[in-house]
């Protein structure tokens, strides 16, 4: 039975990649930072065939011991400060986790992999955010890298270190550039999730309205479930390679809007949207819209939801959820 | 050196404006309703991405959340600043000694180092804002490690026996050093305190926990490490009303905040049970060694007699009364 680590467990893409792992039927551990951690019983509630480790990835002490547990035979590395507008506020932070983190896990792979460095295999979850300032579009594995915030300069570091440890020791590492995915699983902090989450209370009478930044920023917006079954396909491949994975389509917060208000009959939305320039970002990143003729043509990957199943996914989803809360006596 | 500036004062016309770390915590969620209640203006450290800080704003609409993590002492600083801060309640930090065993790393960063970053802008804000800054760390009876000599007050020797009670000790020292430093920086040697909003990691909360299930038949079994290990267990609101007192007392000092009495696990497991109406426990409990602690004390009791006559305090709650509060507010919400 193969056996997965994976670090970021309690995230959405951590949620979807240890189902289908113990789908496959690995044998699946997650690190999880911390104790009382509130993500510990979402994560035993939603996939409780994985067997959680505590540690952190600032923390390379905790990591040996968690790999001691684990003997993986892979390593997917999803651990980060993800939101992007937490990392102005928390650059320090960010780069501690974000980046020297997954220069932590290399080692700890490294240091676990010993003799024979071809017994462990390493994901690293890299991110459209490292394209910033887009070069070219849209962008592809060799386009020119240009962050525009410290979680997409931390992305870099670790992207360029996955790299490295792949031509230096010759990890078979791979680095997935992962565009925008989204689910009913998205942390609720994340626009595509606020937005499903007030629809559905706007169409329940347990919200008036809503609060955005740039409504014209337009995204490249996948299904997350998707997104963590090209993880797998990566460390399957006989070489380790650097993949983007992106639906090659963007589409507009309005556009989105428009979905989900329409999932819930409301053909003009604007009276429930304000916008408030305080949720605008320092500094937008331009058009980002992913090609990933490499993962297709390489991993034999697609995409298999569509931006409106993904929105009425979310909205469906978000719908049920306030239904229960509502319903739920006091 | 110039005296140590007064932080208490009565004929304030402003908000008191106070920092709370741990906000989302037991004490933390017992500080910020008390603070909310005198209609202080509450600044919260909360952990990026944490739904716990959701859900405290939701609570108090009007508290200002500031993002940042005890192991960046940079953002540390910066929210100090921004909050501009009256007083300081320094609660959070790795709670657990397990987890310190596990995590001695971290345990020394954010629950040692953190202390210092604070303390040190918490200093630097006093002085460039010219008034005094009130500092209260959260320590712990842990410091005293496993003590010679019971009950501990605040002369006992500082001997930590586990990664936890080593960076409070930590902590603990450091607040004295800015208390030479002038400023208003108090430490509370807090032992072991509870309430319905301690979380179940914690011995006292799976036992009440659980022992509520099994009142209901939803479980059959309460597995617990060491029955003998003795703790002196207070009522956790009062141990807040005790830091907001050491906050506001006219001194800075070091105060031990303890009932003075010992109770073993298994006296608070035959109280949790008697509580839930079940006078033979003894075959729902089973005892598993993998849960006895590399070391433990073998019995921590504090001796508050200094925060009794400097600061009017006293505990509220006895032994029994907080068992029972505890499993009655686990019957009447039972665990998903």
């Amino acid at each position: 039975m193969p056996r997965a680590l994976i670090t970021g467990i309690t995230g959405q893409d951590g949620l979807y990649l240890s189902e289908q792992l113990l789908g496959k039927g690995y044998q699946v551990y997650g690190l999880i930072r911390g104790q009382n951690n509130p993500k510990r019983a979402l994560v035993e509630r939603q996939v409780p065939g994985v067997q959680l480790l505590t540690g952190d990835i600032t923390d390379l002490a905790s990591l040996i011991r968690a790999f001691g547990v684990a003997q993986p035979d892979e390593v997917y590395n999803l651990a980060a400060i993800s939101f992007v507008a937490y990392s102005w506020e928390n650059a320090k932070l960010t780069s501690d986790v974000t980046a020297l983190g997954v220069l932590n896990m290399l080692e700890a792979t490294r240091l676990y992999a010993g003799d024979d460095i071809s017994r462990v295999r390493f994901y690293q979850a890299s991110s459209s955010e490292m394209f910033g300032k887009v070069q070219e579009v849209p962008q592809r594995e060799t386009t020119l890298l240009w962050p525009r915030s410290p979680y997409g300069v931390s992305k870099v570091y670790g992207h360029y270190m996955t790299i490295n440890y792949r031509e230096s020791y010759g990890l078979h590492a791979s680095s997935g550039i992962l565009f925008n995915h989204e689910s009913p699983r998205r942390g609720p902090e994340f626009v595509t999730r606020k937005v499903s989450i007030a629809v559905a209370q706007i169409a329940l009478g347990l919200a008036d309205g809503m609060s955005l930044g740039n409504l014209d920023a337009k995204r490249d917006w996948g299904f997350a479930g998707d997104y963590t079954d090209a993880m797998w396909r990566m460390l399957q491949a006989d070489h380790a390679d650097d993949y983007v994975i992106a639906t090659g389509h963007t589409h507009s917060i309005r556009d989105f809007l428009d979905i989900a208000f329409a999932r819930i009959g409301v053909d003009d939305w604007s009276g429930y949207v304000t916008v408030d320039p305080a949720l605008f970002r320092p500094a937008e990143v331009d058009e980002l819209r992913g090609d990933a003729t490499k993962a297709r043509e390489g991993l034999g990957w697609m995409p298999t939801v569509s931006f409106d199943e993904l929105v009425a996914m979310m909205v469906d989803a978000d719908l049920a959820t306030q239904r229960e809360t509502a319903s739920r006596p006091a | 050196m110039t005296q140590s500036p007064r932080a208490s004062d009565t004929s304030r016309s402003e908000p008191r404006r106070v920092l709370v770390t741990g906000a989302t915590g037991q004490d933390g969620s017992y500080l910020v309703d008390r603070l909310a209640d005198e209609a202080a203006e509450i600044h919260a450290l909360v952990r990026p991405g944490d739904d716990a800080a959701t859900a405290l704003a939701e609570r108090h609409p009007d508290i200002t959340l500031h993002t940042g993590d005890l192991a960046d002492a940079t953002r540390l600083a910066a929210v100090v600043v921004a909050a501009e801060p009256d007083e300081i309640y320094h609660l959070a930090g790795i709670s657990s000694v397990a987890q310190s065993w596990q995590q001695p790393v971290v345990t020394g960063t954010v629950t040692g180092l953190a202390t210092a970053a604070l303390l040190q802008s918490a200093w630097e804000f006093s002085q460039r804002a010219g008034r005094p800054v009130a500092f209260v760390q959260a320590a712990s009876g842990e410091i005293f490690g496993d003590p010679d000599s019971s009950p501990q007050d605040e002369s006992t020797p500082i001997a930590p026996v586990n990664p936890y009670g080593a960076a409070k000790a930590y902590a603990h020292h450091l607040v004295g050093v800015y208390r030479g430093r002038g400023l208003h920086a108090c430490s509370a040697i807090l032992y072991n305190h509870e309430s319905p909003r301690r979380p179940d990691t914690f011995v006292t909360r799976k036992i009440t926990r659980t022992v509520a299930a099994i009142a209901r038949g939803d479980a059959q079994e309460l597995v617990l490490g060491n029955l003998d290990a003795r703790r002196d267990w207070g009522w956790a609101p009062d141990y807040v009303d005790a830091m907001m007192r050491a906050a506001r007392h006219e001194r800075a000092d070091d105060y031990v905040i303890a009932t003075g009495r010992a109770h073993a696990v298994r006296d608070f497991v035959a109280a949790a049970f008697a509580a839930a109406g079940i006078a033979d426990w003894a075959g729902h409990v089973r005892t598993d060694p993998a849960l006895y602690r590399p070391v433990d004390a073998t019995e921590l009791v504090g001796d508050s007699g200094r925060a009794r006559r400097e600061l009017g305090w006293a505990p509220t709650v006895e032994f029994g009364e907080i068992v029972a509060r505890m499993v009655r507010a686990d019957l009447d919400a039972p665990m998903h």
